[in-house]
């Protein structure tokens, strides 16, 4: 089973990687795009993170 | 009369040359991901486009995330379902030949959801962007 983190960051690098792909034509520019969403998505989730951190965790969740 | 503006003089010599039948790019490129590229010559794009769709679908399915339904009650279901059926022949087949649900007890379950509805959500920009380069909007 893949951590949450993991998954972030694979969920942040397909999206990434999608939207360079898909906005950008010249290499340069894609790379630049890339970069800046990948980081973007995983240093804006824990930047979130460590803002939530002080906060109780609650009781878990029921199941449905 | 009204001296005509640069750009309405300029607008006959820069409209866009069309490089193929935009309803056809559009139905291809929903129906399988990166089949509108493909059909318009766009072939590497269109492969690493496939393999984008295919590897946030093949992790949301390992996940056992939700292919949404609608469900009675729940409007936003329909939202979340025309969502996934973005992702084309995948989502029926998946639904109706697979029988494929997603698990709600798996510890994966909200982020497979996430990765699968994410598939269909990306095919359907690629649908669009089909679209234009299909009437030569884009490259």
């Amino acid at each position: 089973m893949l951590s949450h983190f993991a998954l972030m960051v694979i969920y942040a690098l397909i999206v990434s990687l999608f939207f360079a792909l898909l906005w950008r034509r010249e290499r340069g520019a894609r790379v630049k795009l890339f970069l800046q969403m990948f980081i973007g998505m995983v240093g804006g989730g824990l930047a979130l993170a460590w803002l939530m951190y002080p906060f109780p965790p609650g009781p878990p969740a029921p199941i449905p | 009369m009204a001296e005509p503006t640069r750009e309405a003089r300029a607008a006959p010599e820069e409209r866009p040359e069309p490089v193929g039948n935009p309803w056809v790019a559009a139905v291809v490129a929903w129906l399988v991901p990166g089949a509108g590229h493909w059909y318009l010559g766009r072939r590497g794009r269109a492969l690493a486009f496939l393999g984008l769709v295919a590897a946030s679908l093949a992790l949301g399915l390992a996940l056992h995330g939700n292919l949404y339904r609608p469900l009675p009650g729940q409007p936003l279901t329909y939202l979340a379902t025309l969502g996934c059926m973005g992702m084309g022949l995948p989502y029926f087949l998946l639904r109706y030949l697979a029988g494929y649900s997603g698990e709600v007890i798996a510890p994966g379950y909200e982020y497979g959801t996430a990765f699968i509805l994410t598939a269909g959500l990306m095919n359907l920009l690629l649908v669009l962007d089909a679209w234009d380069i299909a009437l030569g909007k884009k490259d």
